[in-house]
């Protein structure tokens, strides 16, 4: 019988190229095998669970599906080795990015993706709300998750929590204008103070060592940003957030502080604390409120030290690198007026009153969207 | 036409016409099928191929990061099945963890906490209320914060736990267990009077408070509806206790709190103090104090007139009767993990004059949830001797003693006494003989001599002589009897 006409004259060159194509393809295409071997970012031990049942920081083993299911494990977490130093990556430190997310944007993600911390210590935490804007985002974010989860092993973050819940808030529009008005201010941080605890409270976990609090709507921040903010060992830690815009006096692009909760008090605002009533707030950047704080957004200088530190007594929550310590031991954000103040600048008071102090960087910028 | 259904290389028979009419094919004569422009072509368009090929791989080999994302591949389930066998992504929706009046019927998972310190002795008791528990243990997950502990707790602990979930039947399993492990340094003491010294509360209640918190925050997930405190050293509690509470669908909600006490000490006493009801008192108390002063119940130093849960109780009362309450007591509080992951903890500072638990409670009312106590649904704490008890126990006990050596010694004086009368006694009745024996030599004397008839007399007379000296001896006897 002779062979097949197509077999017979074929250039054996043609079977070595599609030998190497095949091999290629395996190798190049799927790097999941090799990375793990050669690469120095092996996925740690003792950070696996081995149950469903398990802190949602950590990635957990499937079982096989057959079979029936052991007894859930008994687990003992170590938590006097837990530390929070200002070499985080050598320690081999987890830091959990956690983000109340109203709006997806790109950029966003982009720039999570570009932090040059080990992505494999890196825990994300969203909490979206149930609006049809929280819809839209959960449907934005789980595209990319599902693509960065499965992608390249380096870029792979070591575990994502996507929690929903119902808002409180009846704000309807999450617009700019809207948003930042006085009287809807204290439900709505209030509102906000409550998402974001359900965040950290049921996202931290027994292997936390920091907490870092990034807002959706950050777009532009350097990609050391962990090791930099890390490096101070600072218990609450804040860069300045500002924003780009076009400036058309000058006629070019430009930026202009954003973030004003992160402010030194001042004795003006004491008084008019001690004059208020229980359950009124405090709040920073409204003409008819005059507190007279010195504020940090406005202490910024790009001509001085990038690395110098400032004590603050109220933060804000845009980024916020925050050791999980603080937060365990009761730190939360006060979804009522604390010292007249709530959320994020009743945190850093709740904080002082557990003995553990902030402090901000005004030269250190990192940037808000512009809408 | 049909014709060509039969043209297959045959000659159609039937047809009278010739054979140029016939349609014929030469199966057997080469043809080739292409063009040489187009096996020309064709060589092109794989040269371009391989072409493309080598310069992607080079690319790709150079550029990893441009590399298209094609999913995990067929070869990665024998090259890295552990890997893709890792769940990464978790999604959960809080809105289902609200936490319901009828739970175990919904599912609800609880998370059941307790903070332990040189705890080892109470934890025998401790497992079975555990395993008595009616709740399905499948929906319950254990955590417990073992800190500062120089006994063997964490052994123990371990070793039950795994008694505990080497259950045969997957329901009688608890879900999630975790143990974590943290010293924070106390220095006070866990014994009674330590404890409970007035001095030592607020740094006390402070450092409690933080182990509290520590816990809770380590072990909260997003699919716990309720969290249950529990004390490890609680006696006696009904096994329903979990749906017991979880019926009144309340925020915050504790039973009260009793503990036994010997009879000497009219056996039985209010226990927990830290569950009451705000009073003006306290609070004008509360505004004269400074930002860091907690204010302690049960102590005289604060006299706040409280209304307490713990005194309000009545034996016969209904037990599924409820009281607004502003403080709270730790032994046994049910709470929906909304509570918690809201953001109310246990304040280890002083939050309106309050630290710990009955800084929760106030906290939580704050937020504007729900805080209730039972007075008449009661469990009981372990009774621990106190060391005013103990002192008291040890008076007691001297008083025993002096009492029974008193007498003792009363005893050893009676008999001496009756040694004593016996001695008498003894020598009334050898005399006594003696002058029977003389009498009844003197009769038989008399006898000899005299005749029948005041013979007869005598004998009477001398019999009732006897009978009078029969009669003496139990007069004698009395004293001893005595």
């Amino acid at each position: 019988m002779p062979y097949p006409r197509s077999l017979r004259r074929q250039n054996p060159i043609t079977y070595v190229l599609a030998l190497i194509l095949f091999v290629g393809f395996f190798l190049f295409f799927f790097p999941s095998g090799d990375d793990a071997s050669s690469g120095s970012t092996e996925r740690r031990t003792g950070s696996l669970a081995s149950n469903v049942l398990s802190p949602p920081s950590l990635p957990f083993r499937k079982s096989k599906s057959n079979e029936p299911a052991p007894a859930p494990p008994i687990v003992h977490y170590y938590m006097n080795n837990l530390t929070t130093s200002p070499n985080p990556v050598e320690n081999e430190e987890t830091v959990l990015i956690l983000t109340p997310l109203a709006r997806f944007y790109q950029e966003y993600w982009d720039n999570l993706l570009k932090l040059s911390y080990p992505h494999d210590l890196i825990s994300l935490g969203f909490i979206i709300p149930k609006t049809k804007e929280g819809n839209a985002a959960y449907t934005a974010l789980q595209a990319q998750v599902t693509k960065t989860q499965s992608g390249a092993k380096n870029k792979r973050f070591k575990s994502v929590t996507i929690l929903r819940q119902d808002t409180e808030s009846p704000l309807q529009s999450q617009n700019e204008a809207e948003r930042h008005k006085m009287e809807n201010q204290k439900a709505r941080r209030a509102a906000m103070a409550k998402a974001r605890n359900s965040l950290l409270f049921t996202t931290m976990g027994p292997a936390t060592s920091w907490v870092l609090w990034m807002d959706a709507d950050i777009v532009e921040y350097p990609p050391n940003l962990i090791q930099d903010l890390a490096a101070y060992d600072a218990p609450i830690i804040a860069p300045n957030c500002y924003q780009r815009y076009y400036n058309d006096e000058k006629k070019s692009m430009d930026i202009r502080p954003y973030d004003f909760n992160n402010w030194v008090d001042s004795p003006t605002a004491k008084e008019l604390g001690a004059k208020m009533g229980k359950d009124d707030i405090l709040l920073e950047g409204y003409a008819e409120m005059p507190t007279f704080r010195s504020l940090m957004a406005h202490l910024y200088d790009g001509s001085a030290d990038p690395g110098h530190k400032i004590k603050l007594d109220g933060v804000g929550g845009a980024v916020l690198l925050v050791k999980a310590d603080v937060h365990r031991d009761g730190a939360m954000f006060p979804a009522f007026p604390f010292y007249h103040l709530i959320e994020t600048e009743g945190f850093a008071k709740m904080a002082n009153r557990l003995n553990w102090e902030s402090f901000g960087l005004p030269n250190y910028l990192v940037y808000h969207y512009n809408e | 036409m049909h014709r060509q259904a039969y043209s297959n290389g045959h000659a159609f028979t039937s047809s009278s016409a010739g054979r140029s009419d016939t349609f014929s094919i030469q199966p057997h004569k080469f043809q080739p099928r292409s063009q040489p422009a187009l096996r020309r072509r064709q060589l092109w368009i794989r040269r371009i191929l391989a072409g493309t090929s080598l310069f992607l791989l080079a690319f790709f080999f150079f550029f990893p990061n441009l590399r298209p994302n094609l999913g995990s591949g067929p070869l990665s389930y024998w090259t890295s099945t552990e890997d893709s066998q890792l769940e990464t992504v978790r999604y959960y929706d809080l809105n289902n963890v609200q936490g319901t009046a009828r739970g175990w019927e919904r599912e609800e998972r609880i998370l059941l906490c307790a903070p332990l310190r040189d705890a080892a002795p109470h934890l025998d008791m401790f497992f079975s209320h555990l395993q008595n528990l009616t709740y399905p243990h499948n929906l319950i997950d254990l955590a417990f914060l073992v800190g500062d502990s120089k006994d063997n707790t964490i052994q123990k602990l371990t070793d039950k736990l795994n008694e505990l979930q080497a259950d045969k039947d997957p329901k009688k399993q608890f879900g999630e267990i975790s143990i974590m492990e943290k010293d924070f340094g106390q220095k006070v003491n866990q014994d009674v009077e330590s404890r409970h010294g007035f001095a030592a509360q607020a740094g006390r209640r402070k450092s409690m408070a933080q182990a509290r918190n520590w816990l809770l925050s380590a072990a909260l997930r997003p699919t716990h509806s309720w969290v249950y405190w529990r004390d490890v050293d609680v006696e006696t509690a009904p096994f329903s206790i979990l749906e017991d509470l979880m019926r009144h669908n309340k925020d915050v909600i504790v039973p009260n709190v009793w503990r036994p006490l010997p009879d000497w000490l009219g056996g039985e006493q209010p226990y927990d103090l830290n569950s009451w009801q705000e009073s003006e008192t306290a609070l004008a108390l509360a505004d004269t104090l400074d930002e860091d002063a907690v204010i302690v119940e049960g102590y005289a130093e604060y006299a706040t007139w409280r209304p307490h849960l713990a005194y309000l109780r009545d034996p016969y009362g209904d037990p599924d009767m409820e009281m607004e309450i502003d403080g709270v007591g730790g032994v046994s509080i049910l709470a929906k993990a909304k509570v918690f992951r809201s953001g109310v903890h246990f304040p280890a500072f002083s939050f309106e004059k309050h630290a710990e638990t009955e800084g929760f409670g106030k906290m939580a009312k704050r937020m504007k949830f729900s805080v209730v106590g039972l007075p008449h649904y009661t469990i009981w704490h372990l009774y621990e001797p106190s060391v005013d008890d103990i002192r008291h126990m040890e008076e007691m006990e001297k008083e025993r003693k002096a009492k029974e050596a008193e007498e003792q010694a009363k005893k050893e004086r009676l008999d001496k006494i009756k040694d004593q009368f016996d001695s008498k006694s003894s020598d009334w009745e050898k005399e006594k003989a003696q002058v029977q024996n003389m009498v009844q030599k003197e009769k038989n004397e008399a006898g000899k001599a005299k005749v029948d008839e005041p013979k007869k007399q005598e004998i009477h007379e001398a019999r009732g002589e006897e009978d009078k000296k029969k009669a003496e001896p139990p007069k004698q006897e009395a004293p001893k009897a005595e």
